[in-house]
């Protein structure tokens, strides 16, 4: 089955060089179809397609190897004994590996002109063209097995894909680090560095050349780094955190009263017990070492302990930027910021591949200092924001002291939440389209409460305005948008 | 169309910057499309009531039919006085849609940040000689429909949306 369908696919793949040449005019979709004209006359005119790299097989089937695991889970270990057990779980990880090697023989990927072009599949061959003018965000994701073997994964963000676009796993670290660079260049609109293969290393970038860019400092001028400590403390302060005693002595009461202390059950409460806390340890895995750098008109992310992520968000594509300060960080005055790119559905639950952490955890004036920077002009701790009338509060009693809403000079700000303070700014070149929305309670106390919609994220929404308010609120951002639009 | 500028106070509820906006209405057939798309759903439940009342007898069938004949009556008036309050009005940079009663909206949407445009009818519609236009932006809670136009309107709203997105259009 995979030798059949693979043979002619084979062909097109010339010598996997690093150095592709010059890229001519797109070749058309029929770079990848291995028609009667021989691969030859295709491959004159493409750049050639890369491989992943050849290790890319051994790490995918090593990932499986946890997910049938986790998959098989202990009442199986139980059921069949460990032997058996051992059996099943290789069994199944060497299956996945196969199909890993097959996917890996198969997949490839080019830069032709403006697009990038990644070929998978087997029996259903895809290729999927991503227009680099619609690249929102580049992620280099290493994850813990990666970081051993010197490989990176590299993630696109497109806007209209729901999830993350083509992962390209696994490149090596130098590899990554190119076509990162590359992509960039070619989603800014330099057309000279499209036709010389790779890109030659500029003096405001030093880290091309680099062997191990990720483990270095981000290049550019470093703005922030989130001090460990500090990371622990805010964690140890959720609510997950506060509830562990609690779990763990209703836990040590049941087995003391029960007396039973089989494997299973203590390894089953461990599980339980890893789920809930499964949020704060993966932030603070997540949020290690956090460094954020500002490199010309991108941001620069790195963070991560076993998964060592970089990511790299054009200013210009940050949608809304989102201020948190959760209840038990008040008595350290801390708080969180967020940005919300395109491309993200605001409804996904799995909230780790999204690039939307700007600051896990800092004081107000670090959160100033990288708003400001991040939204030039904006000041975290001096916006305009009026709260909306006193006679909101037969709507909200608790929570109408907490809401606000101000039209800044760049952004719109909203503020909201009686525990979890947030704060929405959301710049007026951004604005997809405004709402006014009122309802019946609403309409009786002529209130109404204005959205502002963006590409990505939430948005923004001014609740319970006073109703003129609310119509030249609504009319005034309309006005800011089309100024600001006009202005770039 | 007229003036971009919106007013500085705004009076009433019903119409946001009265002297500046012309809402246009929506045609009054929708109405009938609408009511027999709910006598459509009304006869599925009454006639499932009906056969459960034939066989079981029992006299909350019959209570049951009545709610589903009483709730159609309102829907039916609602139905009516939502069409009515349907409205769309085209500025010179962006569109305008409002609707509903109980909860009132209102989506301005600038041309410039259209993606696409989709004109559809189902087969009431169509015989009703009515389409729908949607516009769609890259935020997925824009709320811009405009149902009950006449094919010709709707597609004449359709160009026009469509040229002066090209004429505006911006990146993300």
């Amino acid at each position: 089955m995979p030798g059949g369908v693979a043979a002619p696919q084979v062909a097109t793949v010339p010598d996997r060089s690093e150095s592709p040449a010059p890229a001519g005019p797109a070749t058309g979709p029929d770079a990848d179809q291995p028609g009667p004209t021989g691969p030859g006359a295709t491959a004159a005119d493409a750049p050639p397609r890369q491989r992943l790299h050849p290790l890319s097989p051994v790490l995918q089937g090593a990932k499986s190897l946890f997910v049938v695991i986790a998959g098989l889970s202990w009442s199986t270990l139980s059921r069949v004994g460990f032997g058996w057990f051992a059996v099943l779980v290789a069994v199944l990880a060497l299956g996945a590996t196969v199909l890993a090697v097959v996917s890996w023989y198969n997949t490839g990927y080019h830069i032709v002109g403006r697009e990038l072009r990644v070929h998978e599949g087997l029996l259903w061959r895809r290729t999927r063209a991503i227009p680099l003018e619609r690249l929102q965000a580049v992620e280099v994701v290493r994850p813990l097995l990666a970081q051993l073997t010197g490989l990176a994964e590299l993630r696109l963000e497109v806007v209209g894909g729901g999830k993350t676009e083509a992962p390209l796993a696994y490149l090596s670290v130098a590899d990554a680090a190119r076509l990162r660079q590359r992509l960039l260049a070619v989603a800014a609109g330099t057309p000279d560095q499209e036709t010389t293969g790779a890109v030659p290393p500029t003096p405001g970038d030093p880290e091309v050349d680099a062997t191990t860019p990720t483990e270095r400092e981000p290049a550019g001028r470093p703005l922030h780094a989130v001090s460990n400590t500090d990371l622990l403390v805010s964690q140890l302060l959720t609510p997950q955190a506060f509830l562990l005693p609690v779990g763990v002595a209703f836990v040590v009461a049941q087995f003391l009263s029960e007396g039973s202390w089989s494997f299973i059950a203590v390894a089953s409460t461990l599980t339980a017990m890893a789920g809930v806390l499964l949020q704060p340890v993966r932030r603070v895995l997540d949020d290690w070492s956090f460094r954020l750098a500002r490199e010309s008109d991108r941001l620069r992310i790195h963070n991560g302990l076993l998964e060592t992520r970089m990511q790299t968000v054009p200013l210009e594509r940050v949608q809304t930027v989102v201020v948190t300060w959760p209840l038990l960080w008040r008595m350290k005055g801390w708080l969180r910021l967020r940005l919300e790119v395109a491309g993200y559905s605001g409804g996904e639950t799995d909230d780790r591949n999204r690039p939307d952490r700007l600051l896990p955890v800092g004081d107000l004036a670090v959160g100033t200092m990288i708003v400001d920077e991040v939204l030039p002009g904006v000041r975290l701790d001096a916006l305009p924001l009026t709260p909306p009338p006193q006679r909101a509060r037969w709507l909200r009693p608790l929570s109408a002291r907490a809401l606000g809403a101000g039209l800044h000079e760049r952004v719109f700000a909203v503020r909201s939440g009686l525990l979890t303070r947030q704060l929405a700014l959301v710049p007026y070149a951004r604005i997809q389209s405004v709402r006014v929305v009122q309802g019946p309670a609403q309409r009786r106390l002529r209130l109404a409460t204005v959205h502002v919609d963006t590409a990505g994220g939430s948005g923004a929404a001014a609740y319970d305005r006073d109703l003129a308010q609310a119509w030249a609120l609504a009319a005034e951002l309309t006005a800011r948008g089309h100024a600001a639009r006009r202005a770039r | 169309m007229n003036a971009a500028e919106p007013p500085q106070s705004p009076v009433s509820a019903l119409e946001p910057w009265p002297d500046t906006v012309r809402w246009q209405p929506i045609s009054t057939d929708l109405i009938w499309v609408e009511l027999l798309r709910l006598a459509l759903g009304l006869a599925v439940l009454l006639v499932g009531l009906a056969v459960g009342w034939a066989l079981q007898g029992h006299w909350l069938f019959g209570a049951g039919c009545a709610v589903v004949l009483l709730g159609g009556g309102w829907r039916a008036v609602t139905i009516v006085r939502g069409v009515h309050a349907w409205g769309y009005a085209e500025r010179d940079d962006d569109l305008l849609v409002r609707h509903g009663l109980l909860v009132r909206r209102l989506s301005i949407v600038p041309y410039s940040r259209m993606q696409f445009v989709d004109v559809s009818a189902g087969p009431l519609e169509r015989a009703f000689d009515l389409a729908t236009v949607q516009l769609h932006t890259a935020a997925a809670a824009t709320d811009a429909r405009v149902p009950g136009l006449r094919p010709a309107e709707a597609s004449r709203l359709r160009d026009r949306l469509t040229a002066l997105g090209e004429d505006r259009a911006e990146g993300l």
